[in-house]
C-alpha cells in the first residue's frame, strides 16, 4: 500500500464529524472533512478521496445532485448517509452512481463494512477478480461455475446472471432496478416480481437455510447485497 | 301476450298487508251495549290462546264484581294498574309503561273507547292500544257500537243518550279480527233486571232511556250490519290481494265540504256513512278565502270538523285556498274525479238563499255530471251572519266619525247654496250624494246611514220648496232618501272590503317579509345555539305565544332557547317534547298525544332527519288553535329553522374536518421535523458508543474521551429536546402551570450564557442589566427554557463567529429582556411567523453542534412564546437591527403578575 485510504466526508452535522474523524483514524483512513455540497465538490478535485461518505441532507444542494455531479468526472466510490425512512431517496442515490448506503443513525462497524466493501471494489475494478468465497459459496464468475463446500450446484443462466452480479458487487447492495435491468434488460426495469422469484429459486440452491438466507441478502424496498465475502 | 297472465295483487293490498307486519295485531271483541258477555268472551277465547302456549297477560279487565268474569281472570298474569290522581281521588288506570316493559305476545286491555285521566300519556286508551300494536303486541279489547265515530249521533237519536267517549272508524277498520259477541236484546233485558249488567255511574240516569227493546234492536242491528261490513271488506282485501279480478270498479267518489257552520261535523259524518254504504272513497275540503277573517269559534269550528274527517278515515283532508269557494271547490272534484259532493245547507242568511245564492244552490248550477248532496240540519240554529252588519259601537272615534259625516253634510249644504246662489240647478242632491259617499267610504256604514239621513233632512230643508221647513210636498221627493241611503249602504259595504283587504293586505306584505328577514338574519348565523335563539326569539313575536327548542344531547332532549327564558320543561311536557321528536310528529297541547301539557311541539325537519324540536307554549288548553295563517307562518319558521340548523351543524362539522386535516398536516410535518432532529443527536451517540466499543484499543486517550463527552453532549441535547416538546405539549394543553418566585433577571441571563457555552457556543455574548434591577416575579425553569430558546434560535442563526448581546431594563412595572445578534437577520417573509410552531429558517452557514434543545423542530420559539404569555408578558422579533442586517428578539414581562 502506498498510501492509507484518503475518506472524505460530507456532513453539515459536527456531531457526525466528531465521532466519524476518531473512529476512521483509528482504521487507518485518512479523513477530509466538508459541510456543505460546495465545499465537497471542491474536496473531491482538488484532494482525489478514495471513498466518499455523503450525507443526503445538506443545507445548499439536494445531495443526489451532488452524486450526479461527482459521477460526470469521477468514478470514485460514494456511500450514502440517510434516514431509514427515505427509501425513494436512497434507491434514486443509488441510481445515480452511489454505490452504497448506510441508515442513520448506525453503528461504526456498519460503516467500516461498506467502507472495506467500496474500496475492494474500487481495485476489483481495475484488475477483475473472478471468484468470490462466501459461507462456503464459491461463486466462479468467469467460468461460470457456483459450489457449496465443494459440491457444484446447477443453476439456470439467468440464475447465475443474478446471482454473479451480486458477486461482481460483493458486499455492496444492488437496486432492483440495476439488476432488472443487467439481466432482464433495460425494459423489465420495474419487474419486480420476477426478481423475487428467482432471488428465492437462487436462495433455495445457495442458501443453508432459504428461509433465513445469509448469503443472498435482501435491502428491504431498496434492492439485494450478496454477504460481504471472506478475503482471499 | 298478458293474456295468460295471472291477476296480480294491487298494490294497496300488499301495502296493507306489508305494514300490518313487524305490528301487533289488533283483535275487537264488538257488542251492541253494555252486558252483552264482550269481556267474558274475550277471557275465554284469552284462556285457550294460553293454553296454545301464547304468553297471555291481562293488561286491564273490568269485572265490575261479576263472579263467573272474576273465575275467568284465575292463572293470568295481571299487570298492576297504575294510580293517577283525578279531581281530587285516585282512580286506576292502566299502566302502558308496565305493558310495554313485560312484552307479552298477547295482552288483553278492556274498553277499547275509555277515556284516560287527565295527564296520562294519551288522553284515549285506544291511543295506548295503538303504542302498543306499534310496539308489536297483539292486543285483544272491547268495544260498544255506540262508541263508533261515524254512528255517533245516530246512536245518539236512537237511544237519546249522548256517548262522548268515541273512537276514529280507522281504528275499527284497521282491526285484524272482530269477533261479534251477540246476545238477543230480552236476555239482555233480562240480565239487567236481574243485576248481572254493570252501569257506569254516570250513565245511571239514562238508563231507563237506553236499556229499552227498541233501542237495543236498533244497536244491535247496526252491530251486526257493523260487522257484516268488516266481513265483506276483508273478503274484498283478500280478493285483491290475490289478484282476483272483481266487480269493484265502481269508482264513486265523494267529496264533502267543510264550512265554519255548527253542523259541519254532523255533515262530515253524513258524508261517511254514506262513503261507507256505497263503498266509496272519501275525500273532506275546506274553502279558506284570503281575506275573509274567521272569528275563533268559527276557526275551531272547521278544525274539529276536519280533525274527525280524518280520525274517521277520510282518504284525503285538505285545506284549499281560493277567493271563489264554488270556484275552487268544483275545480277540486273534478281534479279528484268526485262523484258526489255533500254539503251542510246553511251557509249565508235568508237573503242569500233566496236570492239562490247559497252555497248547495250555487253549486248545483255549476255542477256538471256531480251529484250534489245538501244535509239539512236537525237544529237550524245558525249564528247570525255578521258580514255587512257590523256591530254599532259608540267609541271616541265612533263618535267621530259621526261628526266628521254631519260636517261633512254641513258642506254639501254651503257648497249647495253657493251653485244655487250662482246657477240655477235643477237638482242638487246630487252634492248630497257625495257627502253620503264620503262618510260611507271613510267610516262605514252607520256613520253613513246618519249621514243619508241628515242630508235628506237638509236637503228638504234647503233646497225644496216649500224651504226652511221639514215638510215632504211631494211623494217623489222620498226617493232622494231611498237613493241616499242606498248609496251608503253599498259604497260603505264595497269600502268595507276594500279596507279589510287592504289591512289583509299589508298584514301580508308584513309577514312575508318579516319572514324573508327572518331567513337573511338566520342564515348569518353560524352557531345552532345562535339559530335557535333567534328562532325562538322570531316565533314569540310573531305569534306572541312562548316558544322553546330542544335539542338531543345525550341520548335525551335539552332546552337550547327559549323565550321568555326558560331552561327547563316539567316532566309531562319533556314527555311530550320526546313524543314529537321521536315519532317525528306533533305533540302537546292540541294533538291526540298528551294534549294537557302546557306546550304544542313540533319536530324540526330537515333533509336528513330531525334535528330537533320546536315548542308553542299554549296556557289556556282551550284556546282555538293557531288559525291556518298563524300555523302556515308557525310551520315555515319551523322549517327555516330546521334548514339554518342543519346547515350551521353542516359547516361546523365541515370545520371540524377541515381542523382535523390542519391538524394532520401539522403533526406529519412535527414529525418529520422531529425525527429529523432526534436523528442526529442518536446518530452521534450511537456512532461514538460503537466507536469506543469496537476501536478502544486503537484510539489515542484524547479521542476517547472527547468520544465520552460527545455521548453526554448529545444525551444533554437529547433531553433538551424532549424537554421541549413536553413543555409545548402543556403549552398546548394550556396546562402551563406557573411556579411564580421572585427571581434576578441578571442571574438568569448569566445562567443562560453558561450554559450555552457550557454546551459548546463559540459565539460571543454580552450581558447588560440596568443598575439595581428589581426582582421579577416568574417561574424560573420556565423562563430560563425560554431564554435558553430565544438565545439557542440566534446562536443557529447568526453563525459561530456571532456576537450576541443580552440586555435587560424596566420601564413601567415592565422588564424588558432583548436578545440581539450581529447575523444575516430574519427573511421579511419569515418575521411574522417566528414564533409559530415548525417554523425554520434557512442557515446555510450552520455547521456548529448547537446546544440549541429542540429548535431545530421548530418548537424553540413556539415554546418560548407560550411560556412569555403563561406569564401575561409578550415576545416580538424585530430584524435588521442595524445596518441591514442582525435580529432582536425583545420579551416583556410583568414585573408582578
Amino acid at each position: 500500500m502506498t498510501h492509507a485510504t484518503r475518506v472524505l466526508v460530507v456532513d453539515d452535522e459536527a456531531a457526525i464529524h466528531r465521532f466519524l474523524t476518531p473512529a476512521l483514524i483509528a482504521n487507518d483512513y485518512d479523513v477530509i472533512k466538508a459541510a456543505t455540497a460546495a465545499e465537497a465538490l471542491k474536496r473531491i478535485a482538488a484532494d482525489a478521496p478514495d471513498i466518499v461518505v455523503l450525507d443526503l441532507g445538506l443545507p445548499d444542494m439536494n445531495g443526489k445532485d451532488v452524486i450526479s455531479r461527482v459521477r460526470e468526472w469521477s468514478d470514485v466510490p460514494i456511500i450514502v448517509l440517510s434516514a431509514r425512512d427515505r427509501e425513494t431517496e436512497k434507491i434514486e442515490a443509488l441510481d445515480r452512481g452511489a454505490d452504497d448506503f448506510v441508515n442513520k443513525p448506525f453503528g461504526i462497524g456498519e460503516l467500516m463494512a461498506r467502507l472495506r466493501a467500496a474500496s475492494r471494489h474500487r481495485m476489483q475494478r481495475k484488475g477483475e477478480t473472478p471468484n468470490v468465497h462466501v459461507r462456503g459459496l464459491d461463486v466462479d464468475v468467469a467460468r461460470r461455475r457456483v459450489s457449496r463446500h465443494g459440491a457444484e450446484l446447477k443453476l439456470t443462466p439467468k440464475e447465475f446472471d443474478l446471482l454473479a452480479l451480486l458477486a461482481r458487487h460483493a458486499g455492496k447492495v444492488v437496486t432492483h432496478r440495476q439488476i432488472l435491468s443487467a439481466v432482464w434488460g433495460a425494459a423489465h426495469e420495474h419487474d419486480t416480481q420476477y426478481l423475487r422469484v428467482y432471488v428465492g429459486q437462487v436462495r433455495q440452491k445457495v442458501e443453508e437455510d432459504p428461509s433465513n438466507p445469509s448469503i443472498v441478502l435482501t435491502e428491504p424496498g431498496i434492492g439485494y447485497r450478496l454477504a460481504e465475502p471472506e478475503q482471499g | 301476450m298478458g293474456l295468460t297472465d295471472k291477476p296480480r295483487a294491487s298494490p294497496e293490498a300488499l301495502l296493507a298487508r306489508a305494514n300490518r307486519e313487524g305490528r301487533g295485531r289488533l283483535k275487537i271483541f264488538l257488542g251492541a251495549a253494555p252486558g252483552v258477555g264482550k269481556t267474558y268472551g274475550m277471557l275465554e277465547a284469552a284462556r285457550l290462546a294460553r293454553q296454545g302456549g301464547t304468553d297471555v297477560v291481562i293488561g286491564l279487565v273490568e269485572t265490575h264484581g261479576r263472579k263467573e268474569t272474576e273465575q275467568l281472570l284465575e292463572g293470568f298474569d295481571i299487570l298492576p294498574r297504575i294510580s293517577v290522581p283525578y279531581r281530587g281521588r285516585m282512580v286506576q288506570e292502566f299502566d302502558i309503561d308496565a305493558a310495554l316493559e313485560r312484552r307479552p305476545d298477547l295482552i288483553l286491555v278492556d274498553e277499547y273507547a275509555h277515556t284516560n285521566a287527565p295527564g296520562s300519556r294519551h288522553p284515549k286508551r285506544w291511543q295506548d292500544i295503538e303504542e302498543l300494536l306499534a310496539a308489536g303486541i297483539d292486543v285483544w279489547t272491547t268495544l260498544n257500537i255506540q262508541h263508533l265515530e261515524s254512528l255517533n249521533d245516530i246512536v245518539q237519536r236512537i237511544t237519546r243518550v249522548r256517548v262522548r267517549e268515541t273512537i276514529p272508524d280507522t281504528n275499527f277498520d284497521k282491526a285484524d279480527e272482530i269477533v261479534l259477541v251477540d246476545l238477543p236484546p230480552d236476555e239482555l233485558l233480562k240480565r239487567l233486571a236481574e243485576g248481572k249488567v254493570y252501569v257506569q255511574d254516570t250513565a245511571a240516569r239514562a238508563v231507563d232511556n237506553f236499556f229499552r227493546t227498541n233501542n237495543l234492536v236498533a244497536l244491535r242491528e247496526l252491530a251486526l250490519r257493523r260487522a257484516a261490513e268488516r266481513i265483506d271488506s276483508d273478503l274484498l282485501e283478500r280478493m285483491q290481494g290475490e289478484g282476483v279480478e272483481g266487480p269493484w270498479a265502481a269508482g264513486e267518489r265523494i267529496l264533502v265540504c267543510i264550512g265554519p257552520d255548527e253542523t259541519s261535523s254532523m255533515v262530515v259524518r253524513h258524508a261517511k256513512r254514506l262513503a261507507d254504504l256505497i263503498g266509496a272513497p272519501l275525500l273532506a275540503v275546506t274553502v279558506e278565502r284570503p281575506f275573509a277573517r274567521l272569528s275563533a269559534t268559527a276557526r275551531r269550528r272547521v278544525a274539529d270538523a276536519m280533525r274527525l274527517a280524518e280520525s274517521l278515515g277520510a282518504d284525503e283532508v285538505k285545506t284549499l285556498v281560493g277567493a271563489d269557494l264554488v270556484h275552487e271547490l268544483l275545480r277540486y272534484a273534478k281534479f279528484e274525479n268526485v262523484t258526489q259532493i255533500v254539503v251542510g245547507r246553511s251557509r249565508g242568511g235568508w237573503i242569500t238563499e233566496l236570492l239562490g245564492r247559497s252555497l248547495p244552490h250555487q253549486l248545483l248550477r255549476a255542477a256538471e255530471d256531480i251529484a250534489i248532496n245538501v244535509v239539512t240540519p236537525v237544529t237550524p240554529r245558525r249564528p247570525r251572519t255578521a258580514r255587512f252588519v257590523p256591530r254599532l259601537t259608540l267609541s271616541r272615534e265612533r263618535g267621530l266619525a259621526f261628526l266628521w259625516s254631519a260636517l261633512s253634510v254641513t258642506v254639501a249644504i254651503l257648497v249647495g247654496r253657493l251653485m244655487t246662489a250662482a246657477v240655477s240647478l235643477p237638482n242638487v242632491s246630487m252634492i248630497f250624494l257625495l257627502a253620503v259617499f264620503f262618510s260611507a267610504i271613510r267610516f262605514g256604514i252607520w256613520p253613513a246611514v246618519f249621514a243619508s239621513l241628515l242630508s235628506f233632512l237638509s236637503y228638504n230643508f234647503f233646497f225644496i220648496a216649500p224651504f226652511y221647513n221639514f215638510t215632504v210636498a211631494q211623494p217623489h221627493e222620498l226617493l232622494a232618501l231611498f237613493i241616499f241611503l242606498g248609496v251608503a249602504v253599498l259604497s260603505s259595504a264595497v269600502a268595507g272590503q276594500a279596507r279589510e283587504q287592504a289591512a289583509a293586505a299589508v298584514d301580508r306584505a308584513r309577514a312575508t317579509r318579516r319572514l324573508f328577514e327572518f331567513a337573511r338574519r338566520l342564515s348569518s348565523l353560524a352557531e345552532p345555539q345562535m339559530v335557535a335563539e333567534g328562532t325562538v326569539a322570531e316565533v314569540h313575536r310573531d305569534l306572541g305565544l312562548p316558544a322553546v327548542i330542544l335539542f338531543p344531547r345525550d341520548d335525551d332532549l335539552a332546552v337550547i332557547a327559549a323565550w321568555p327564558p326558560e331552561d327547563e320543561l316539567d316532566t309531562a311536557s319533556m314527555t311530550a317534547a320526546r313524543w314529537a321528536y321521536e315519532r317525528d310528529e306533533p305533540a302537546g297541547s292540541g294533538t291526540g298525544t298528551l294534549p294537557n301539557v302546557s306546550w304544542y311541539f313540533f319536530p324540526l325537519r330537515a333533509s336528513h332527519g330531525r334535528v330537533g324540536v320546536i315548542g308553542l307554549g299554549n296556557e289556556s288548553r282551550d284556546e282555538a288553535p293557531l288559525d291556518s295563517e298563524a300555523r302556515a307562518l308557525f310551520e315555515t319558521l319551523a322549517e327555516l329553522t330546521a334548514t339554518a340548523l342543519e346547515r350551521s351543524k353542516l359547516s361546523r362539522e365541515i370545520a371540524v374536518a377541515k381542523s382535523a386535516a390542519e391538524t394532520e398536516k401539522v403533526r406529519n410535518t412535527f414529525l418529520a421535523s422531529i425525527s429529523h432532529d432526534f436523528r442526529t443527536p442518536l446518530a452521534s451517540i450511537l456512532g461514538a458508543a460503537t466507536s469506543l466499543i469496537e476501536y478502544r484499543s486503537k484510539l489515542p486517550e484524547a479521542a476517547r474521551l472527547d468520544l465520552l463527552e460527545q455521548v453526554k453532549d448529545e444525551a444533554e441535547q437529547l433531553d433538551g429536546m424532549v424537554r421541549n416538546l413536553l413543555a409545548m405539549t402543556r403549552v398546548e394543553a394550556g396546562a402551563l402551570e406557573l411556579r411564580r418566585d421572585w427571581l434576578d433577571v441578571r442571574e438568569a441571563l448569566d445562567r443562560v450564557v453558561a450554559v450555552a457555552k457550557r454546551r459548546g457556543a463559540t459565539q460571543r455574548f454580552s450581558v447588560q442589566t440596568q443598575d439595581q434591577m428589581p426582582y421579577i416575579s416568574a417561574d424560573q425553569t420556565l423562563l430560563d427554557q425560554a431564554l435558553t430558546n430565544v438565545v439557542g434560535n440566534a446562536m443557529r442563526y447568526a453563525g459561530p463567529d456571532a456576537v450576541i448581546a443580552l440586555e435587560a431594563r424596566f420601564k413601567e412595572g415592565e422588564a424588558s429582556i432583548a436578545i440581539t445578534d450581529d447575523g444575516p437577520g430574519i427573511a421579511p417573509d419569515v418575521l411574522p411567523h417566528m414564533f409559530e410552531k415548525f417554523m425554520r429558517g434557512k442557515n446555510p452557514t450552520s455547521v456548529a453542534g448547537v446546544a440549541d434543545g429542540g429548535e431545530g423542530a421548530g418548537l424553540g420559539l413556539a415554546i418560548a412564546k407560550g411560556i412569555v404569555d403563561a406569564h401575561g408578558g409578550t415576545i416580538a422579533a424585530t430584524s435588521p437591527v442595524s445596518g441591514g442586517h442582525g435580529a432582536r428578539v425583545t420579551i416583556r414581562l410583568p414585573i408582578e403578575e
